[in-house]
C-alpha cells in the first residue's frame, strides 16, 4: 500500500530527527521528550510491521514506564544550571573520527547488501498476540523463562542498593 | 539445565532464610546446595543433551566450564566469611547476586541459541554492576560499578547491535543454523554480516577485557571489594571465553580462517599492553587487574589455533588461573584486613610471622607468572606449543616475552614477604580453615602441574 | 440506510457503501475520519460538562445541600455558563516557565484520552477502532497521560506543581500495574484482548458473575485501582488544595486548565467505560442464566442505554468514594499499592487461571 509507504518514510524522518535532537538539545528535560518521541515513533514502525502487541507493549514499557521514571530522575537531579561535562578537544575530535568511521562503515555495508524482504508481515501475522504467545511459549521458552531470573536479579540489585548498610 | 535449576532455588531459598534473618544457615545451604548443582551438572556428562529445541546444549564442553564456574562460586563462598568478618547483617542478596552471575555463567557456557546467550550475558552483567558496587560507602566502589554499568551497557549495545545484523542476514539466532547459512554462502558472505560478526566480537572483547576495550577494568577491579573483584575477574572471564569459543567453534566456524587476523591483533595487543601496564603498579589489585588482561590475552590465543585439544587446553588454562587467582586473592583480602592497604610494603616479613600465607600467596604468583612445575606453567607450555603447531610461532615468541615481563611482577610481592630487609611487621592471625583451604589450594595447583593431561583429555 | 438501535453494524455499513460511491476512496477515509472526530469531540464536550454538573450534584447529595439551583431549572445550565467564563479568561504563561513544554502539556494529556475512547465498544458495531490487543491499547495510552502531566508539572516552573507532578506520576505508575494486572485477570477468562470479542463472551452472563470470587476481587481492585490512576479523591493528593494549591495545573489558567479539567472527567468516564466492558458486559443487557421471559424482557432496552446505564452507576460509585473517605498520604497510598493490592492481584490471577484450567467459568 502506498499509504502505509508515506507513513513508514513520516516515521523515520521523526525517529531520526527526535533521536539527533536528544543529543543535540541542551536542556536535558527536552533529550528526554525527544527520546519518548523516538519511542513513540519506533512503536509505529511496529504497528507498520503488523506487530501490534509489540507496539502497544513498546509504548507501556518505554513511553509509559521507563520515560517517566527517566523524567523523574532529571527533574530531580537538576541538571539545567551546569552544563555538559568538561571534555578536552582531542576527546572530543578522536570521539567524532571514530563514531565516524563506524558510520561510514555500517552505511557502506548496508549499501553492499540488497536487503529483501524475508516474510511478509501483513500476510503470516506473526505479530497478532496468538501467534507471538505461540512463538514465546514453545520456540523462545526457556530465554522467557530465564529472564525472570535477570529481572530478579536486578530486583534483588536494586533493593541492596536501596539499603542503608555498609555492605 | 539441572544446574540452572538448582541455582535458582537455591539462591531464592538463601534469600529467604536471610529475610528472616538466619545468618548461621546461609553459608552451608550454599556450599550444600552448591556441591548437589555440581553433581548434578556432572551426572549430564557423555550425554550431551540438548533441551528445548537447540536452546541449550549441555555436551562436555559446557558441564566442564560451568563446572569451572561452580567450583569459583564454592572456592569464593569459601573466604566470603573472612572478607565479610564482623558484618551483621545476613548478606542473603550478594550471596543470591553472586549465585545469579553463576546461572549467567552458566547459560553463557552451554547456549545454543543467540537470544539465551544474551540473556545469559545480560544476567552475569547486571548481578556484576550491583555487586562492583555494594560496597555503598566507599566512592571507589560507586565509581567502579557506575563505570562498569556505563560501558558494560555500551559495549552490550555493540553486541546485541551485532546480533541484529547477523539475524537479519542468516534467518536465526539458532548457531548450527548461522554456521550452515555461511557454508550456503560459498565463500561469499555479505559484508553486513561480517560487520554483525566483528560488533559481537567487540562486545565479547569488552568482557573479557582485551585490549583495546580493558579501559574500563583497572578502575573496577580495584574499586570493587575484593573478594567481588576475586570473582568478578574469574568469573566473567570463563563464562566470557567460553562464550566466545562457542561462538567461534559452532557459528562463525566456516569464516575462522579469516577471523584470525583480528584475533591475533587483538591477542597480541592484549598480552603486550597487559604485561607491560602491569610492571608499573604498585597496588596489587590494579596490578591483578592489568595481570588479568594479559591472562586474556592468552585465553585469545587458544581460539587463533583451533585443534582438537584446544578446547581441553582452554580448560585447563582457566582452572589453573581461577585457582591461583583465588588463592592469591584470599591472602590479599587477609592483609589488607589487617594493614590496612594493597601496596606492596604490606607484605614485607610476611614469611617470617605467617608462613602459610607466604607460602600460598608464592605458590599462586609463580603459577600465575608460569614458573616450572606448577599448574599455570603447565597450562602456559601447552597453549604454546598448540600456537606454534598451528603455525603461529611469533606469536608464541610475543607471549613468551609477555610472560617474561610478567614474572618481575607477580614475583614483588613473593620477594617483598621472602627478602625484604628491616622489621617484620606483627603476626596477622588467620583460623586454621583459612590455613587449610589456601594450602588444599596451593597443593592442587603443583598437583595440577604434574597432571596436566587429567585436565586437558576431558574434552 | 436503515437505523437500528440495537445493532449499529448495518447503518455503519451501508453510510461506508453510499460514500465510497460517491467519492474517492481517499476522500471517503478523509470524510469518515472527520465525522468520527467531530462525534467523539461533541461527546467529549457534551459528557464532559454533564460529568462536571453531576459531580457538583452529587456531592451536593453527599453534603446535605441543594448544589447549583440558580442557572437553568435545577441549574442545568451552570457548567456551560462555567464553561463560557473560562473560554473567555486570559490565558496567562507565567515568567520563567518552558513555553514550548508548558503549551504542549494540556494537548498531550488530551491527546491521550481521545486515543483511548477510540477503541470503547458503546454499542454492537459502534466501535471505531476494534483492535486485537484493545485492552493493552488503553492501558498503553492511558500511560501517555502521565507524561503529559509530568510536562506540565515541571515546566510550571512552580514547587506546587512540581511536587503535586511527582506525586500524581508517582501515583499513576504504581496503580497502573495494579490496572493491567486486573485486566489480565479478566482476559485469562475472555481468552481474548479484543474488546469486541471480550464484550461478545458476556452474553449470556456478565464476566464478574461468571469469574466468580476472582472476577469479583478484580471488579474491587481494578475500582481502587482505577480511581487512582484518574488522581481523583481519595487519591487525589497530587492536587490536594490544602497543601497544594491545584497540584500541577496550578498555573495554568483559562482554556488550558479547562483541558485538564475536561481531560479528568473524561479519564474517570474512559476507567468506568473499560469497568463496564471487561466485567460487566459491556452493552449487553443483564441476563440471568435460565429466566428466559426476564431475559426477553432486558433484551428490548437498546445496547447504548445499558451502556450508559452502567457507566452511569460505576461514575456514580466513584463520585461516592471521593465524596466521604478522606484523603490519603503518599506512603499510605503506595504502600496500599505495593503491599496489598499487588500482592492480592497476583494471587488472583493464579485463582484464575484455575477456575479457568478446571473449567469452573462455564
Amino acid at each position: 500500500m502506498i499509504f502505509s509507504k508515506y507513513l513508514f518514510f513520516i516515521l523515520s524522518f521523526i525517529a531520526i530527527y527526535a533521536a539527533l535532537k536528544v543529543l543535540i538539545s541542551k536542556k536535558p528535560m527536552h533529550s528526554v521528550l525527544y527520546l519518548t518521541l523516538t519511542f513513540f515513533a519506533i512503536g509505529g514502525h511496529y504497528i507498520l510491521l503488523n506487530a501490534q502487541f509489540l507496539a502497544v507493549v513498546h509504548i507501556i514499557v518505554y513511553a509509559g514506564a521507563i520515560m517517566v521514571l527517566f523524567i523523574y530522575t532529571v527533574m530531580l537531579l537538576n541538571l539545567n544550571i551546569q552544563g555538559e561535562f568538561p571534555k578536552s578537544r582531542l576527546a572530543k575530535f578522536a570521539s567524532a573520527i571514530a563514531g565516524g568511521i563506524l558510520l561510514f562503515t555500517l552505511i557502506a555495508v548496508f549499501r553492499s547488501y540488497d536487503l529483501k524482504v524475508l516474510a511478509d508481515p501483513s500476510l503470516n501475522q506473526i505479530g497478532l498476540v496468538k501467534n507471538l504467545g505461540k512463538i514465546l511459549f514453545q520456540d523462545y521458552y526457556l530465554p522467557f523463562e530465564l529472564s525472570s531470573i535477570l529481572f530478579l536479579a536486578a530486583m534483588v540489585g536494586a533493593v541492596m542498593l536501596g539499603k542503608k548498610d555498609i555492605y | 539445565m539441572k544446574a540452572i535449576i538448582a541455582l535458582s532455588i537455591l539462591a531464592v531459598l538463601n534469600m529467604f532464610f536471610g529475610v528472616r534473618k538466619m545468618k548461621k544457615v546461609l553459608l552451608p545451604l550454599i556450599f550444600i546446595g552448591l556441591i548437589i548443582t555440581m553433581i548434578l551438572n556432572i551426572s549430564d556428562w557423555g550425554k550431551s543433551v540438548h533441551y528445548f529445541n537447540e536452546m541449550f546444549i549441555a555436551d562436555n564442553f559446557s558441564i566442564a566450564f560451568s563446572s569451572v564456574l561452580i567450583l569459583i562460586g564454592i572456592l569464593i563462598f569459601m573466604f566470603a566469611n573472612i572478607y565479610y568478618k564482623g558484618v551483621e547483617r545476613p548478606l542473603e542478596d550478594i550471596y543470591a547476586l553472586i549465585l545469579f552471575a553463576i546461572i549467567g555463567g552458566i547459560v553463557m557456557a552451554s547456549f545454543g541459541n543467540l537470544i539465551l546467550f544474551f540473556v545469559g550475558l545480560e544476567t552475569l552483567s547486571i548481578s556484576f554492576y550491583v555487586l562492583a558496587g555494594s560496597k555503598k560507602f566507599d566512592i571507589a566502589s560507586n565509581e567502579a560499578a557506575m563505570k562498569y554499568f556505563l560501558t558494560g551497557s555500551f559495549a552490550t549495545g555493540f553486541l546485541l547491535f551485532g546480533i541484529a545484523l547477523v539475524y537479519g542476514v542468516s534467518g536465526s539466532f539458532n548457531l548450527e543454523a548461522i554456521n550452515t547459512y555461511i557454508l550456503g554462502c560459498n565463500g561469499n558472505v555479505p559484508m553486513i554480516f561480517i560487520a554483525g560478526m566483528l560488533l559481537i566480537f567487540i562486545g565479547m572483547s569488552f568482557k573479557i577485557a582485551a585490549v583495546p576495550f580493558h579501559f574500563w577494568s583497572p578502575d573496577v577491579y580495584t574499586g570493587s571489594p575484593t573478594l567481588i573483584t576475586a570473582f568478578m575477574t574469574t568469573a566473567g572471564k570463563v563464562a566470557s571465553i567460553a562464550a566466545f569459543y562457542r561462538l567461534i567453534t559452532i557459528a562463525f566456524i566456516s569464516l575462522h580462517s579469516e577471523l584470525t587476523t583480528t584475533l591475533t591483533v587483538i591477542a597480541v595487543l592484549t598480552i603486550i599492553v597487559g604485561n607491560l601496564s602491569a610492571v608499573y603498579q604498585d597496588n596489587l589489585k590494579r596490578m591483578f587487574a592489568y595481570s588479568g588482561v594479559a591472562q586474556s590475552g592468552y585465553l585469545l590465543m587458544a581460539l587463533i589455533v583451533l585443534g582438537p585439544k584446544s578446547a581441553g587446553i582452554l580448560l585447563f588454562f582457566v582452572l589453573s588461573y581461577v585457582i591461583a587467582t583465588i588463592t592469591a586473592f584470599a591472602v590479599l583480602m587477609l592483609i589488607r584486613e589487617e594493614r590496612g592497604t594493597f601496596f606492596i610494603p604490606a607484605f614485607r616479613g610476611l614469611a617470617k610471622n605467617n608462613p602459610v600465607e607466604a607460602f600460598a600467596m608464592a605458590i599462586a604468583m609463580m603459577s600465575l607468572a608460569g614458573i616450572p612445575p606448577l599448574a599455570g606453567f603447565m597450562a602456559k607450555y601447552n597453549l604454546f606449543v598448540l600456537t606454534a603447531e598451528g603455525g603461529y610461532t611469533w606469536l608464541v615468541v610475543v607471549a613468551v616475552i609477555g610472560s617474561m615481563i610478567s614474572i618481575y611482577f607477580y614475583f614483588k610481592p613473593i620477594l617483598a614477604s621472602y627478602f625484604s630487609e628491616g622489621e617484620p611487621q606483627h603476626k596477622i592471625e588467620s583460623s586454621v580453615n583459612f590455613k587449610i583451604n589456601i594450602l588444599v589450594l596451593s597443593i592442587l595447583m603443583i598437583l595440577l602441574g604434574f597432571l596436566p593431561q587429567v585436565i586437558i583429555n576431558l574434552l | 440506510m436503515g437505523f437500528n438501535i440495537y445493532d449499529f453494524t448495518g447503518m455503519t455499513h451501508n453510510m461506508h457503501v453510499s460514500f465510497m460511491e460517491h467519492m474517492s476512496p481517499l476522500m471517503t477515509t478523509i470524510v469518515e475520519w472527520t465525522i468520527i472526530g467531530v462525534c467523539y469531540l461533541l461527546f467529549i464536550a457534551l459528557f464532559g460538562l454533564f460529568l462536571v454538573y453531576a459531580e457538583r450534584k452529587v456531592c451536593a447529595m453527599f453534603q446535605q445541600r441543594m448544589g447549583p439551583m440558580r442557572v437553568g431549572y435545577w441549574g442545568l445550565l451552570q457548567t456551560i455558563a462555567d464553561f463560557i467564563k473560562l473560554l473567555m479568561k486570559e490565558l496567562i504563561t507565567p515568567k520563567g516557565v518552558d513555553k514550548f513544554l508548558y503549551n504542549l502539556a494540556p494537548f498531550i494529556i488530551m491527546i491521550a484520552t481521545f486515543m483511548a475512547m477510540a477503541v470503547l465498544p458503546f454499542a454492537k458495531g459502534l466501535q471505531t477502532l476494534d483492535f486485537d490487543i484493545g485492552v493493552f491499547y488503553v492501558t498503553a495510552v492511558s500511560s501517555i497521560g502521565v507524561i503529559g502531566i509530568l510536562i506540565a508539572g515541571w515546566s510550571s516552573n512552580n514547587k506546587y506543581s512540581l511536587i503535586g507532578a511527582m506525586r500524581s506520576g508517582a501515583q499513576i505508575l504504581s496503580y497502573e500495574l495494579s490496572v493491567s494486572l486486573s485486566l489480565v485477570t479478566m482476559i485469562i477468562l475472555a481468552g481474548s484482548m479484543q474488546l469486541s470479542v471480550i464484550v461478545e463472551g458476556q452474553r449470556d452472563a456478565w464476566f464478574i458473575f461468571k469469574g466468580h470470587v476472582p472476577a469479583l476481587i478484580a471488579f474491587v481492585i481494578f475500582l481502587i485501582a482505577g480511581t487512582a490512576e484518574t488522581n481523583r479523591g481519595p487519591f487525589d493528593l497530587a492536587e490536594a488544595e490544602s497543601e497544594l494549591t491545584a497540584g500541577f495545573h496550578t498555573e495554568y489558567s483559562g482554556i488550558k486548565f479547562a483541558f485538564f479539567f475536561l481531560a479528568e472527567y473524561i479519564n474517570m468516564f474512559i476507567v468506568a467505560a473499560m469497568a463496564v466492558t471487561v466485567f460487566l458486559g459491556g452493552w449487553m443487557p443483564l441476563h440471568f442464566g435460565s429466566l428466559e421471559s426476564f431475559n426477553h424482557v432486558m433484551d428490548f432496552i437498546p445496547p447504548l442505554v445499558w451502556f450508559f446505564l452502567k457507566v452511569g452507576g460505576v461514575i456514580f460509585l466513584i463520585m461516592w468514594f471521593k465524596w466521604t473517605f478522606p484523603r490519603l498520604r503518599v506512603d499510605q497510598i503506595l504502600t496500599l499499592e505495593w503491599k496489598y493490592l499487588l500482592p492480592i492481584n497476583l494471587v488472583n490471577i493464579l485463582l484464575m487461571s484455575l477456575v479457568v484450567l478446571t473449567k469452573f467459568h462455564l
